[in-house]
């Protein structure tokens, strides 16, 4: 079977500034892809470009084997996806707005969707103008996982939560993967996906610098002279790729 | 007083934010009044001129309504502040109005504003500051509008209470802005109730000034007209202003007082849990989010036209006073009430052309709040979501249309006990569509080519007033008044309805929307 994300030397222009300078990123089949870089080294761009809503200036991407830009839609229904910084309408209750998303794939699970809102201790009646970033974020993120799709792609998904809810995140992500289902994460901070992915993508300044397991990324760390146990982001970029 | 500490750094902030637009903003009203000064110089040289200009304006009730009071006109002083006084006035209460809630309640809505109170900065600094800056940037465009008048050789006294009373508006508006910043939390809303408070000013002294011109006392627009710069010039009415600048500027004070920093006075209620199915379909969803604006725009205008047919009747003796303007009606062979009727519609089709455009640009509001990307990540389609938008921006700015002739009929019948008139002016009402359509799809091509040029579809409106306005006398270059599409509606009911140029209007808006809905879709979102 193919990938479900195939990048390959995906270069991205904004005018002069160059996001994505020749990037990979390949994600089989239900895996639980992490996608890490520091701030800035062009996680959401690339993300952007898989969900069609910007047109890759060069190299290659699918999704599906298919072109994020021209079968928009027709990839959509195989995807649900969750923004780092969720923006909603202020006017619509929390509620309203969980319906609303759901009903443009398709509709939503109605047990699945109680089930999730119980465990974000989500007040639906409230306004999105009155909600914190959490609340925010678990808004979109009940819409998303209460959706039947093949493919999640979350945006730095915890930035907003607090530990308990995001314990409940990680469940939830287990569960999705139990179903067989496909996740790309992304964080500037490893150990927000180290306990949930089982392979991962390090990106700096829009390229790739290394793909692999945590096993592998370790061995790479130990070789480097690190004590492979104390991993972390910063000495993956500081001890391995940069030095 | 601890409440007012770091409003120095507040307005440091601003100024450093706004050392861009501020100034583009000061020149752009000075230099809306230097039009006027320069063109009303230009073409009313001599005293003749000027009784020409008196004749066929004086008597002519639209222009009344839509302008003011003509008493001043035989002198080029009182005919530039006859035209000109309104307008600047209307265009600096809307600076105004954008320029405290930039600085106050936006800032607030982002989050900011409990940033700089947590840094010590006392809870009244962000609102003190707001309306000092705007208030300079008001004063200093008074002193502008000062200069280019006594550089243009206008008496310097009622040049003074010209731009006093200009001033005068743009500070009630100022205040009035604080006031509804405190009452609600969204800055989106606070600035629906402003425009509200702008246009009530003006229908008030619109229906005063065409009656027996009591009602022009409760409008602060009126205040500003009752100076009479250049004729009557009196200085007392600046008080009113004055007076009102004070009142709200305190009340929205106290009420900052009271209220928590980050919500409103009015705290949102909770509402369902679940979504009804009404916005469980995407045009449903955009219709649901254009809901508000919708309604507010066709009960204004419907008010409008009730207001203005109601008092329509007593039009005649205004006109019987003036030969010229008889005279110049009969040459275009109309009935009086009928070509009054006609213009009126043709300046609220422009005014409401303003709602097109907003409602077109939508997807343009939802792509810089960042939300688009939440819809567009669904199976829902780049082209369907702004189609629908579109679809239903033409369709209401059809419907208000036509129900503002509609009203126009209602009002008329109500005061006359005729009705008869109403099937012939909601389709008068809707002849004017098609130029919104095609101001609309002007709007949508900007948008389609990029989302930072967007916003030049209201230089464009702001164009086509202007033509209007200095068209209204007949003397600005043919091409230049065919630019506006609104120059191209046939006068109904006043003439016979010639459906070409509606067609040919129709037919470009289809395919500039089309163009621009190509362009949205082969660009990146923001
Ligand atoms: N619309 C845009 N216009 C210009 N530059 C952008 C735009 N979007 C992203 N960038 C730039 O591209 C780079 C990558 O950004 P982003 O993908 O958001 O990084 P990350 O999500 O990893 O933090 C940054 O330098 C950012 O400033
Ligand atoms: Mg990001």
């Amino acid at each position: 079977m193919s990938a479900v994300i195939e990048v390959k030397g995906l270069v991205k222009n904004f005018g002069s500034t160059r996001a994505l300078d020749g990037l990979d990123l390949i994600v089989e089949p239900g895996q639980v892809h992490g996608f890490l870089g520091p701030n800035g080294s062009g996680k959401s761009t690339t993300i952007r470009v898989l969900l069609g809503l910007i047109r890759a200036s060069g190299g290659k991407a699918r999704l599906f084997g298919a072109d994020p830009w021209s079968c928009a839609v027709e990839l959509h229904r195989r995807l649900a996806y969750v923004p780092g910084d969720v923006n909603l309408w202020p006017n619509l209750t929390g509620g309203e707005t969980i319906d609303m998303l759901g009903s443009l794939r398709g509709g939503l699970d109605p047990g699945r969707r109680k089930d999730l809102v119980e465990r974000f201790e989500l007040d639906l009646t409230k306004k999105a103008s009155t909600y914190s970033k959490g609340n925010r974020q678990k808004v979109a993120l009940v819409a998303a996982l209460a959706t039947d799709a093949e493919l999640f792609i979350f945006d730095e998904p915890t930035s907003g939560l607090d530990p308990l809810k995001e314990a409940v995140f990680q469940e939830c992500v287990k569960e999705i993967t139990g179903k067989g289902h496909t996740i790309l994460l992304s964080s500037h901070i490893l150990g927000q996906v180290q306990h949930l992915a089982d392979t991962f993508t390090i990106i700096r300044q829009g390229r790739t610098l290394e793909t692999g397991s945590l096993e592998h990324l370790r061995k790479l760390a130990a070789s480097a002279g690190k004590d492979p146990g104390s991993l972390s982001l910063e000495d993956l970029f500081l001890g391995v790729f940069s030095g | 007083m601890a409440g007012l500490a770091g409003t120095g750094d507040a307005i440091r902030f601003a100024l450093k934010r706004d050392r861009l637009i501020l100034p583009v903003c000061i020149a752009g009203l000075v230099g809306w009044m230097a039009i006027y000064v320069i063109s009303y110089s230009g073409l009313y040289g001599t005293q003749a001129e000027l009784n020409a200009l008196y004749e066929s304006v004086a008597g002519n009730p639209a222009l009344v309504a839509m302008t003011g009071p003509t008493g001043g006109l035989h002198s080029l002083g009182g005919a530039t502040a006859w035209e000109s006084l309104p307008v600047v006035s209307i265009i600096s209460g809307v600076f105004a109005m954008f320029s405290v809630i930039r600085h106050s309640r936006a800032e607030e809505e982002d989050g900011r504003t409990e940033l700089l109170l947590a840094s010590g900065s006392g809870r009244f600094a962000p609102l003190a500051a707001a309306l000092i800056v705007t208030a300079a940037a008001l004063m200093v465009a008074a002193a502008g509008y000062l200069v280019i008048l006594a550089a243009w050789g206008y008496e310097v006294g009622p040049s003074v209470l010209l731009s006093l009373a200009i001033l005068g508006f743009g500070l009630v508006i100022t205040g009035t802005t604080a006031v509804f910043s405190q009452v609600t939390g969204k800055a989106r809303a606070a600035r629906g109730l402003v425009g509200v408070v702008i246009g009530v000013a003006w229908l008030l002294r619109a229906i005063g000034d065409t009656g027996d011109g009591t009602l022009s006392w409760f409008s602060p627009l009126g205040w500003a007209q009752q100076t009479r710069p250049f004729w009557e010039n009196l200085w007392w009415p600046l008080l009113l202003p004055l007076a009102a600048t004070g009142f709200t500027v305190s009340l929205s004070f106290w009420l900052l007082a009271r209220r928590d920093i980050g919500s409103g006075l009015v705290q949102p209620r909770p509402g369902p849990s679940a979504a009804s199915p009404s916005i469980l379909h995407p045009l449903g969803f955009s219709f649901r989010l254009q809901r508000g604006t919708v309604i507010a725009w066709t009960l204004m205008l419907f008010v409008y036209g009730f207001a203005v047919g109601a008092v329509g009747n007593n039009i005649e003796d205004l006109v019987s006073s003036s030969a010229a303007f008889t005279e110049a009606l009969g040459s275009v062979g109309g009935d009086l009430l009928d070509s009054y009727f006609a213009s009126i519609l043709s300046v609220i089709a422009i005014l409401g052309a303003g709602f097109t455009i907003s409602s077109v640009l939508r997807p343009h509001a939802e792509e810089s709040r960042d939300r688009a990307s939440l819809l567009l990540s669904a199976p829902l389609g780049k082209l369907r979501w702004v189609a629908g938008h579109t679809l239903i921006a033409y369709a209401a700015s059809a419907v208000m249309i036509a129900l503002t002739g509609l009203g126009l009929g209602i009002g008329l019948g109500v005061a006359t006990g005729d009705f008869s008139q109403s099937g012939k002016l909601v389709a008068a009402g809707f002849a004017q569509a098609p130029a919104m359509w095609l101001t609309g799809s002007l709007a949508l091509l900007l948008f389609g080519i990029s989302s930072r040029l967007s916003s030049l579809a209201w230089a464009l409106l702001a164009g086509f007033v202007l033509i209007w306005t200095l068209a209204s006398f007949g003397n600005l270059p043919e091409w230049l008044v065919d630019l506006s599409p609104f120059s191209h509606v046939p006068a109904v009911p006043a003439v016979a309805l010639d459906l070409t140029p509606l067609f040919v209007m129709t037919a470009l808006s289809i395919v500039i929307t089309a163009a621009g809905l190509a362009l949205w879709r082969r660009r990146d979102l923001l």
